[in-house]
């Protein structure tokens, strides 16, 4: 048993199939996951991702299917997700109805909704081609999960230095983070806290779109109802898995962009796994590690708290 | 000026508004800001009522009220906080409208704020910078904190993250906060309630120069007398809303100022204090406690916070039945730990706590109240009340099977308990079913004692019994603590204020860094040697 | 704190601190109610109705410009649902056979709003339990009665475990009860997918079901909810057990003293420890009792007949759980709303059904439930808003 174990995993680790299918589920979540840790860091918790993606998915489906450009099919994806993002935000940092629950009802609604328009529309699409790097491409083992992708899939690359940039080095960064550790005082200091919530929020609704375009575009080719399945939690537990850190945070997707990935890689190298056992891994070993790291990190202080002023 | 003429023809003041008032030769610089005929109503409430207010460039000008009396209002509605209903504010003589924080900053108001100002995660540095406009530049802002905290002798470590900092450097921070933008109108809202004596002495230092130096205006808002009287060049004084006198700080004294602030003659504590000091005779004029038994003993307490700061570090102290034990210290320096022990909310590092000799264990949910420990807890909100539940409900929270048959809860008997708590301490709400939230102040606190004290404890905590609370109420407070102490309870007073501590208690042990450094009998103790303690010296 | 984050109420008034402390003295108290403060509230009571109005019908609306968009017809839908929910001959046995679990899901959620806990797992917790239901159905011999009653205590220990493992975690290791709680409604549905591809386990004996179909044994007749008739409709006798939990959730978090508790532990966590109430013991029951109720609901609707023809399937719990949850939110937590407004969402599903003849997809109810429970949110958050900023004024001069 430990012996199959242990050649599974060096097969794995020396397949180079089973990278690119890590990649592509890893920059799936990377792409909500930066948004939702930019969202995260000014207090807000964003159940909704999992609906943004979706929305992100389908409008993206739409685009293409209309259009037959990928850009286009881009923005409409971003569109579409910043759409929910925008009620999500509304709802819980406008008015201060409870950002679970509104966050929960537009998963409902965005799924009764992509499932619905989607038997109406059934929109059309095709799978993006990839776009070849020299040279890095040729690095062994990564390099063509790295560098042999779709346009989409390097859009990746200057979006997580961009929101660690924004966050950290700007003055809207900041703001954002004092509206995430203590609202009170930033209200004080005049700063519109609710404000700069929502706009986080929008920021994740981007992003999610960005992630939603990406999957249907580059790593699907089709758009489904149950396309996302459940991953957008994986991207929201990523960011709290990565203790608030970008960096953290990174990581987080490339963890649970392998762990996602086995179903796929394993059955493919020859490993007989049940396949329902092996979906539920991503989200039992999400919540060992939440369960081993959540008493070592410290999260935003204001984190999940509405601000009211005057309230706390 | 009509107004000024109708204020002169009310107001029964002692140096009337026209001997120093806006046109006065004596009155120094030129009106740095003006606020004429401010009001601010809250539906049927008049936080601001007609207020006229002039701060002069080069002066301290100190702004006295109890809690409530509208000050705050006031402040706010100067740094753009609040709008105002009526009246009009003229900046350098130009009729300003202040809508917003941002509008106040750039017309060159700057407040020193209480609480609630700094973000503790963040660096100095990016503190500083909070609130700011424009292009976010780190290494000019680091430039500009070193420059001011030299030019002030404000000494700060730009990069120190302010969570780890101690309270007074926090302050700190927070004036150079404000000094950044280069102010000329400062507003100080009770700044000293967090820093010991000496550090109090240092921050009028600050002033006197960014005052005479610089020619800056600054209000100094603050319901403590000698903070006014030492520190300030002139005093308005609020009551309910109104301004009821203004006059020049060194043409007045304690008493004066006392009897304006609450519309009556009333015994200043630290008369009493200074009374009781200079006679042999103690304030409290029970025989000594020292055979009685011993109620509360902490030994050893050691509490690690969750950040690893000991909070409490080998804390030891016993309190005797029937004898009031005050805890001196500056805030920040353990007293809440030592609460939260003795509220069950915090476990022990190391250390034990005996209640009547027998051991509690700590941290246990019910542990310490079921030993017979009563807390008036320092927020009530945070461990004190239900604030969406009703008064009768809170009057049972520690104990509702009291109340109850065979676990459902008897709404007669709550009821009746309630009725009967709400007239013995004469609770004002609309009945038991009143929501708690919909009580003031005073009146939660008195759920909260009326709640301790029927459950009859052995040992009462008092954490800031009276913080927050209007004159009469402190009385109130002040009358019980003593009546449950002479009932044989043995009693814990927890204050930041030292003529609180003076006033109450029998004995009086100094805090400082989790630590007790110093005990005596009130009959020894005298404000010059606490204030030593207090700042950590050893007397 | 270290680590995850307060949660808080599940219900809009997460924020529900009406902290109106430290009237200025001289103010009167906002105690006595003067005609002009009666006149107020009347007008607040008013206006909080006529903004349900609006809201409720904004929802219908939109969902009826989106039926329009995608070129069917409103009116016809409209009526379908009606039909199918009510109007149709027997549907409304049918209806309160939907409601039966969709009420037995809100009341536990309703206990561990109560306790401050945010259980969102229901659909997890009842997969849990139906599939314990399942595999004591299929393999306890004995008399009807006591394989029903011992099907569904299984159902109860199935979801209250599933809880449990939240409830643990977040006592024992921080995590937030909100996050496992949903991770655990994938883990559920894979886990009894396994089960269901294993006869050892949930699958059903080969004979009797084609080779590669999962699906569990069929309960006997005997071990099946009795089903009575009233009026032409027919129901399982479990609705009015689920009435009478009801009664009794409602009875004991109003008047008991473990609902006082719970009730002083969801207000103020620390006020609560102080008091005796510790956050571990009762936060964990009250998670576990949530979980229990919506795997009661698991085994009522696998005995019941109205889900799965009482046999356990992939995807059996069909959103029951997530639409419980929303029963709860929109009866505001409380437990003779939440009666009716069960009621209100088993009409939309059950109507679903006639949608085929309308040639509009059904998963148009989805929208129509999740864009009326947005709308139902708006109301409550806005008045509180109001209530607030108006609290705020009077509290404004504290120092």
């Amino acid at each position: 048993m430990m012996g199959s174990f242990f050649s599974a995993f060096f097969d794995v680790l020396t397949s180079e199939a089973a990278y690119i299918n890590a990649l592509t589920f890893a920059v799936f979540l990377g792409f909500g996951a930066t948004g939702e840790w930019v969202a995260e860091r000014s207090g807000t918790l964003n159940i909704s991702l999992e609906g943004m993606f979706l929305a992100g998915a389908f409008g993206a489906a739409i685009g293409m299917d209309q259009s037959g450009n990928e850009g286009v099919a881009l923005l409409c994806g971003m569109g579409s997700a910043l759409l929910v993002a925008i009620v999500q935000a509304q709802m819980s940092h406008r008015l201060v109805a409870n950002q679970f629950v509104v966050g929960l009802t537009l998963n409902i609604l965005v799924l009764g909704l992509a499932s619905y328009l989607a038997s109406e529309l059934d929109p059309v699409t095709r799978k993006s081609s990839s776009t070849t790097i020299p040279l890095l491409s040729d690095i062994p083992l990564v390099g063509s999960a790295l560098f042999d992708r779709s346009w989409l899939f390097y859009l990746i690359y200057p979006l997580v230095p961009f929101c660690w940039w924004l966050v950290y080095r700007t003055r809207w960064g900041l703001e954002l983070r004092s509206a995430g550790e203590n609202p009170q005082s930033a209200d004080v200091s005049g700063i519109d806290v609710n404000k700069r919530r929502r706009q986080s929020i929008y920021i994740a609704g981007l992003t999610a779109g960005m992630g939603g375009t990406y999957l249907v575009l580059a790593a699907v080719g089709q758009f489904e109802d149950s396309i996302v399945g459940g991953r957008g939690f994986i991207a929201l537990i990523a960011v709290i898995f990565g203790g608030w850190t970008l960096r953290g945070t990174v990581a987080g997707c490339l963890l649970f962009g392998a762990v996602l990935s086995f179903r796929l890689s394993l059955p493919a190298l020859g490993y007989d796994v049940s396949g329902d056992l092996l979906a539920s891994l991503p989200f039992v070993v999400t919540i060992a590690a939440m369960s081993i790291f959540a008493a070592r990190v410290r999260p935003p202080r204001a984190l999940a708290q509405p601000f009211v002023r005057g309230l706390n | 000026m009509a107004g000024d003429l109708h204020h002169d023809l009310t107001s029964t003041t002692i140096v009337s508004q026209s001997e120093v008032g806006p046109a006065g030769p004596a009155s120094g610089g030129r009106v740095a800001i003006r606020l004429d005929q401010i009001t601010k109503r809250y539906g049927a409430v008049v936080a601001c009522d007609q207020i006229d207010l002039e701060l002069r460039c080069g002066r301290i000008h100190g702004v006295l009220g109890e809690n409530g009396a509208g000050k705050s209002t006031l402040m706010k509605i100067m740094i753009g906080l609040v709008l105002p209903d009526s009246g009009t504010i003229s900046i350098d003589g130009t009729r300003t409208r202040l809508l917003d924080p941002t509008a106040a900053a750039a017309h060159g108001i700057g407040m020193v704020h209480q609480h609630f100002s700094l973000v503790e995660p963040l660096r100095v540095w990016e503190n500083v910078a909070l609130g700011d406009s424009g292009r976010l530049r780190p290494a000019e802002v680091r430039a500009r904190v070193g420059e001011i905290s030299e030019r002030y002798g404000l000494d700060v470590d730009p990069d120190a993250i302010v969570g780890n900092l101690p309270v007074g450097v926090r302050q700190r921070v927070e004036i150079i906060k404000c000094l950044r933008r280069d102010p000329s109108i400062l507003i100080f809202d009770e700044p000293t309630s967090v820093l010991t004596p000496a550090e109090s002495e240092k921050l009028f230092e600050t002033l006197r120069h960014v005052v005479v130096n610089e020619g800056r205006a600054v209000a100094l808002v603050s319901h403590k007398l000698d903070e006014i009287l030492q520190a300030t060049d002139e005093v308005t004084i609020m009551r309910q809303g109104r301004v009821v006198d203004h006059v020049k700080t060194d043409q007045t004294n304690a008493s004066a100022l006392a009897a304006a602030m609450v519309g009556r003659h009333v015994s200043l504590r630290s008369e009493r204090v200074a009374s009781s000091s200079h006679s042999t005779q103690p304030a409290v004029t029970e025989t000594s406690t020292d055979d009685r038994p011993v109620a509360l003993a902490v030994n050893g307490l050691r509490v690690r916070s969750h950040d690893g700061v000991l909070t409490l570090d080998d804390l030891s102290l016993h309190v005797r039945a029937g004898e009031i034990v005050g805890i001196a210290g500056v805030e920040g320096n353990g007293q809440r730990a030592l609460a939260d022990v003795l509220s069950s909310l915090t476990g022990l590092d190391a250390g034990e706590v005996l209640v009547g000799g027998r051991s509690v264990a700590a941290g246990v949910a019910g542990a310490m109240a079921a030993a017979g420990v009563g807390v008036i807890p320092e927020d009530r909100h945070d461990s004190g009340v239900v604030l969406e539940m009703t008064v009768a409900e809170n009057l049972v929270l520690v104990d509702a099977t009291r109340v109850a048959k065979s676990g459902v809860i008897n709404r007669h008997q709550l009821r009746a308990n309630a009725e009967r708590l709400i007239a013995e301490f004469e609770i004002s709400c609309s009945g038991p079913d009143a929501p708690l939230f919909s009580l003031s102040g005073g009146n939660q606190q008195r759920v909260v004692l009326a709640r301790e004290l029927s459950q009859q404890p052995s040992v009462l905590v008092a954490a800031q019994p009276t913080r927050g609370l209007d004159v009469g109420a402190i009385e109130y407070m002040t009358e019980c603590l003593r009546r449950v102490a002479a009932s044989g309870v043995g009693v814990l007073l927890i204050s930041s204020e030292l003529e609180e501590i003076l006033d109450l208690a029998h004995r009086i042990v100094v805090i400082s860094s989790g630590r007790i450094i110093g005990e005596m009998d009130r009959a020894d103790a005298d404000l010059g040697r606490i204030g030593l303690l207090l700042g950590g010296q050893a007397a | 704190m270290t680590a995850g984050f307060d949660s808080t109420d599940i219900d809009h008034a997460a924020v529900s601190t009406p902290d109106m402390s430290e009237v200025p003295p001289h103010t009167v108290g906002p105690l006595h109610e003067s005609p002009e403060v009666r006149s107020q509230r009347m007008k607040l009571l008013s206006e909080t109705a006529v903004l349900y109005v609006v809201c409720i019908c904004a929802a219908l609306v939109l969902s009826a410009i989106i039926v329009e968009l995608t070129g069917g017809d409103s009116g016809a839908v409209f009526n379908a649902l009606l039909d199918g929910s009510l109007r149709g001959p027997g549907r409304i046995g049918t209806t309160i056979g939907v409601a039966t679990p969709l009420l037995v899901v809100a009341l536990g959620s309703i206990i561990s709003n109560r306790a401050g806990l945010v259980n969102i797992g229901q659909e997890g917790q009842l997969f849990i339990g139906s599939a314990f239901a399942a595999y004591v159905g299929a393999r306890l011999g004995g008399p009807g009665p006591w394989v029903v009653f011992v099907l569904l205590v299984a159902s109860v220990v199935g979801g209250a475990l599933w809880a449990g493992i939240a409830a643990a975690l977040k006592y024992r290791r921080n995590v937030p009860e909100v996050l496992t709680t949903l991770l655990l409604v994938t883990i559920a549905a894979q886990l009894a997918g396994y089960g269901l591809k294993v006869q050892w386990l949930l699958l059903a004996p080969a004979e009797g079901r084609s080779n590669r179909q999962q699906i569990s044994k069929q309960l006997a007749d005997d071990t099946r909810i009795p089903r009575v008739t009233w009026f032409g409709n027919e129901f399982p006798i479990s609705a009015i057990v689920a009435i009478a939990l009801a009664a009794i959730v409602g009875y004991a978090l109003a008047r008991m003293v473990w609902g006082f508790r719970l009730r002083m532990l969801g207000h103020n966590q620390r006020t609560a420890h102080r008091a005796g109430v510790s956050a571990a013991r009762y936060g964990s029951g009250a998670l576990m009792l949530s979980g229990a109720f919506a795997g009661l609901a698991g085994g009522l609707m696998l005995a019941g007949g109205d889900f799965g023809n009482y046999t356990l399937v992939p995807g059996f719990p069909s959103e029951i759980g997530w639409t419980g949850l929303l029963v709860a939110l929109v009866a505001r937590q409380r437990c003779s709303a939440a009666v009716l407004v069960a009621f209100v969402f088993a009409c939309l599903r059950t109507g679903s059904g006639f949608l085929a003849s309308t040639g509009v997809e059904r998963r148009i109810t989805d929208v129509v439930q999740g864009l009326l429970v947005l709308a139902l949110l708006i109301p409550p958050a806005w008045m509180f808003l109001r209530q607030r900023r108006r609290a705020m004024a009077s509290s404004e001069d504290r120092t």
